[in-house]
């Protein structure tokens, strides 16, 4: 691993998984806590209409996905809060229309010639300098909005109901938040693909939460795991010449599996204690 | 509050409300005092959710008013306490009995972070639910009864005039109803309150006033339930188990 450092493409790399494993971490949580796993599907998959969108207008990629995700957003919170029994159909709608219109624009496209796989699995070993301070700014962003809005967040997570008597505005946190999670799904597309995102976005809080008495400790595991899984994942792809964010995300998946094992021994050893 | 202590605390004038296109209630009318102890009853599916939800104006009513302190519920909501019927509690959900009794202090002053009040208060009130042993444990690790209390605690724990509870005994075994009546009698010296159940016996010894609900609303100012009352409210034949002496069993009622 300490070889591979001296490339800068593994130095971006390693910044580029630290900084998105933040992310993940905190996002992730309120995605897993509230249920919201389709919905990160979703706007994972309308990017996709944005990447479309970016290289038939010739504008940048974060501005074209960053607008398309937002939009696809913003629909399914509409959709969330006002239609909640409906919302599930809506957002496959959304996801599946997002996807199409990606490869639409993509055929409209004069010459063409962009590594769609790039997109679909990320590439985190072609990490601009740019994307790094995007992902930085994001990174310190999110905990800034997680921190001071955290007892709202918690309150909504967990009751949403009480949380609007108590008058904490509900919907509005809603919208901070899945317009956030639609941030950090566009930035974290180019580390590990959209196709991806949300193993890491949901396989870390998933583990954490079981491990963990708060909302807030939940985040933070989350974030350290994201980050083990990442780097490991980073090293095993450097190391093996592998696709890096599908190791990344493979590496994720064995945590996962571990974390179930551990939870069957544990259940055992415990059902083991009550009979003796 | 220039309220004279006889104004009703609570007082719905002609409620309709329907949800989806489909009648919940309608033609509800009814005062309820102050320092009342009202039992709501009725059958699932009657409407006792849905009334008290529009007292606490998550719902709006289709026609009539609602009118809480002599103002409409929402801007009056900070003034009562809720205890919900299920609350997401029995999903695994990160957060400790600490956490979700602070919940009942959100914005209760201007700033965001929690106070060291706000710690004393929420102490308090797992005092007064003697759950205050379990302040930091994971509230999906309690029992259902000791959820209950919590959930208690964290509607104390925002000070409020009216407390609500929706069918706070389901879960709860003889005993653990018993000590819950008596805490809510407690609470009753000093608070309005309000508790929807399928439990009849709470009638008998706790109860200020009956609100039998199905469809509309068959409020007595007198704790004691008539046969054609619960023929009223629960519109089916009903068999009640009064504890009287002796142990007294009403008929069935004939379609």
């Amino acid at each position: 691993m300490i070889e591979a450092l001296q490339y800068e493409f593994m130095r971006n790399a390693v910044i580029a998984g630290v900084f998105a494993s933040l992310i993940c971490g905190i996002i992730g949580t309120f995605v897993v806590v509230n249920r919201l796993v389709f919905i990160a599907g979703g706007i994972a998959h309308a990017a996709f209409g944005g990447i479309g969108l970016a290289f038939f207008l010739g504008i940048p990629y974060l501005l074209g996905t960053l607008g398309f995700s937002l939009v696809a957003a913003v629909i399914m919170t509409l959709v969330l809060l006002k239609a909640k029994n409906r919302a599930d159909t809506f957002i496959g709608v959304i996801w599946a229309v997002g996807m199409a219109s990606g490869i639409i624009l993509l055929d409209l496209t004069p010459g063409y010639t962009v590594n769609l796989m790039t997109y679909l699995f990320g590439s985190i070993i072609a990490v601009p300098d740019s994307d790094l301070w995007w992902l930085l700014g994001m990174a310190v962003f999110t905990i800034f909005a997680a921190a001071y809005f955290y007892r709202d967040l918690l309150a909504v997570s967990y009751d949403d109901e009480f949380a609007r008597l108590r008058g904490v505005p509900v919907d509005l946190v809603y919208f901070l938040f899945i317009c956030l999670i639609a941030v950090s799904i566009v930035l974290i597309i180019r580390v590990v693909g959209l196709i991806l995102v949300i193993a890491l976005l949901t396989i870390p809080p998933y583990i954490a939460e079981k491990y963990t008495r708060s909302l807030a400790m939940m985040m933070v595991l989350s974030s350290f795991l994201a980050m083990l899984f990442s780097l490991v994942g980073l090293w095993l792809a450097y190391a093996f010449n592998l696709t890096s964010g599908a190791t990344i995300i493979l590496t994720a998946t064995v945590g996962f599996f571990l974390s179930l094992a551990v939870d069957a021994v544990r259940r055992r050893c415990d059902q083991h204690q009550s009979a003796a | 509050m220039n309220l004279k202590p006889t104004a009703p605390v609570i007082r719905f004038q002609n409620v309709a409300f329907s949800f989806n296109g489909r009648p919940v209630l309608r033609d509800v009318s009814f005062d309820i005092d102050q320092k009342a102890f009202l039992a709501v009853i009725g059958p699932n599916g009657g409407g006792k959710t849905t009334l008290l939800k529009l007292l606490l104006g998550l719902f709006k009513p289709d026609h009539g008013s609602i009118h809480v302190f002599g103002h409409p519920p929402e801007k009056v909501a900070h003034r009562i306490g809720y205890v919900p019927q299920d609350v997401a509690a029995a999903r695994s959900f990160p957060i400790s009995v600490m956490d979700v009794v602070l919940m009942g202090r959100l914005r209760l002053h201007g700033h965001a972070r929690v106070s060291a009040s706000d710690r004393a208060a929420a102490r308090n009130a797992l005092e007064e639910l003697e759950m205050l042993e379990y302040v930091n444990r994971r509230i999906d690790d309690l029992s259902g009864g000791q959820r209950e209390r919590v959930f208690i605690a964290r509607a104390l724990a925002t000070d409020p005039d009216i407390l609500i509870l929706d069918e706070p005994t389901t879960g709860l075994d003889n005993t653990g109803r018993a000590d819950l009546y008596a805490l809510l009698k407690k609470i009753n010296q000093t608070k309005t309150v309000i508790m929807a159940s399928h439990d009849i016996m709470v009638l008998s010894t706790y109860a200020t006033a009956v609100a039998c609900v199905n469809r509309t609303v068959h409020f007595h100012d007198e704790a004691e339930i008539t046969e054609p009352m619960m023929a009223a409210g629960y519109g089916c034949p009903v068999e009640l188990v009064a504890h009287g002496i002796p142990h007294r069993i009403l008929k069935t009622h004939e379609d």
